[in-house]
């Protein structure tokens, strides 16, 4: 367990949110350039960086909803995509569609996990922190409200849908109830809002300063930008 | 972009995490129940766009600044990020360039108008179209002509015409789109103006 936490703990000193970025970047640039079979190479890139550097982000692929996806992708390809050539158990399938299915497959999986290692990895403050530096001031803020928000959300919409219910609202003019419905969360969840802004005013928060400051790039997020690029230019090489 | 206050934050916060609630629960059990080969159409995507626009465009009237669509959106997109399963890397993005599009709507309407919010709805939803060729190049590697052909078959079998009216089937996909973002907007505007009545009384 101590061994585990100080393995994390490295983790986070030697990529910054820049070197995280840099891969799922890299990663999605590799996925959609890879030209048949190399998407497997990708795929075992992508893996392989997981496992070293986003412990858990493989958990995604516990998902029984993402396998779902993946397999409409592999079993429906060779009934929709190209010509007709095969039978197989008086199916008439493509094999060039079972072809596109397989490599499409690679680039889901590829994507999914580049993703999955990414958000595993770069805290929503970091994220937020990022996005505010692009631009986006307040953000950080507005993040940590909203997800304040979705219980208050839930609540809120439970008890109007129970409260209408409890006096028929439903049983005709659905669309009409669904309308005063909505207009009932929101109304609640606004009112509650007021709230969250005297808060944050009593505390003197202002938007327009800087929330967080964001990490300089590492010297190790760096050779992972020029390792990622070496790779989307060997992707690109034409087969012996 | 206009400078947001504080009150304007928190007010696209809970919008954002409307969205972002639907979005959760009812829009990956709508992609589950009705995955896209089964309604060719009108796709869940393009009902969950249509849905998200009327929170959008609700939040817009009560923060009448630019970029605040766009703040919703991104709010929304980061809180899909944290839903269960699937590749929501394609989904996120949609979000935000169907927000884009809003933006630009609502930049060329001036001023918070009906027509401006359906306008606004009408050019995000119809991104659905073009998200499905965006989409299936960058996500899964199929070429652009092989998703038209595609779409014109589906299209062709759902509306019962032959696929050599290739016209016929691309106007219908974007004229469905367009319909529902502007009843979008129609229906932001009116949501927004009740909304605002109950917070008076």
């Amino acid at each position: 367990m101590q061994m585990r936490r100080e393995w994390t703990q490295a983790e986070r000193q030697v990529l910054s949110v820049w070197g995280y970025l840099s891969f799922l970047v890299g990663a999605v640039a590799m996925a959609m350039l890879a030209p048949g079979s190399r998407v497997f190479v990708v795929l075992g890139l992508v893996v392989s960086f997981c496992v070293l550097f986003c412990t858990g982000s493989l958990r995604l692929l516990r998902h029984a909803r993402f396998w779902l996806l993946i397999a409409l992708a592999l079993f429906l390809s060779p009934f929709f995509i190209g010509e007709k050539d095969v039978t197989l158990w008086g199916l008439r399938l493509s094999r060039q569609g079972f072809w596109a299915g397989l490599w499409m497959t690679g680039r889901a999986l590829s994507i999914g996990l580049a993703f999955n290692g990414f958000a595993r990895r770069v805290s929503v403050a970091e994220l937020a922190t990022l996005l505010e530096g692009v631009g986006l001031k307040g953000l950080g803020f507005a993040l940590g409200v909203a997800f304040n928000a979705l219980p208050i959300i839930q609540e809120a919409a439970g008890d109007a849908y129970t409260a209408m219910r409890l006096r028929g609202g439903f049983r005709r003019q659905r669309f009409v109830a669904l309308k005063k419905l909505l207009v009932t969360i929101v109304a609640s969840s606004l009112r509650r809002g007021e709230e969250i802004v005297d808060a944050a005013e009593a505390r003197a928060f202002d938007p327009a300063r800087a929330q967080g400051r964001l990490a300089r790039p590492t010297r190790a997020d760096l050779l992972l930008a020029f390792a990622l690029l070496c790779c989307n230019l060997a992707i690109l090489l034409p087969p012996y | 972009m206009t400078k947001l206050t504080t009150r304007d934050l928190t007010t696209i916060a809970i919008f954002g995490a409307i969205w972002g609630a639907l979005e959760i629960t009812l829009g990956s059990y709508l992609h589950v129940i009705f995955p896209p080969l089964t309604t060719p159409l009108v796709g869940t995507g393009t009902i969950m766009t249509g849905i998200g626009m009327i929170i959008a465009l609700m939040g817009y009237l009560f923060v009448p600044k630019t970029g605040a669509v766009l703040m919703i959106g991104v709010v929304t997109a980061i809180l899909k990020a944290l839903s269960i399963g699937g590749v929501k890397l394609s989904p996120m993005l949609a979000i935000i360039i169907e927000c884009l599009l809003a933006e630009a709507g609502l930049v060329l309407a001036r001023k918070p108008s009906r027509w401006g919010f359906v306008l606004a709805g009408a050019l995000a939803v119809l991104w659905t179209f073009f998200h499905k060729f965006f989409g299936s190049y960058v996500f899964l590697g199929r070429a652009i002509t092989e998703v038209y052909l595609g779409m014109l078959k589906q299209g062709s079998q759902a509306l019962g015409i032959d696929v050599s009216l290739a016209l016929v089937i691309i106007a219908a996909f974007l004229l469905i789109r367009i319909a529902v973002g502007a009843v979008a907007g129609w229906l932001a505007w009116e949501l927004g103006g009740a909304v605002r009545g109950r917070l008076a009384r």
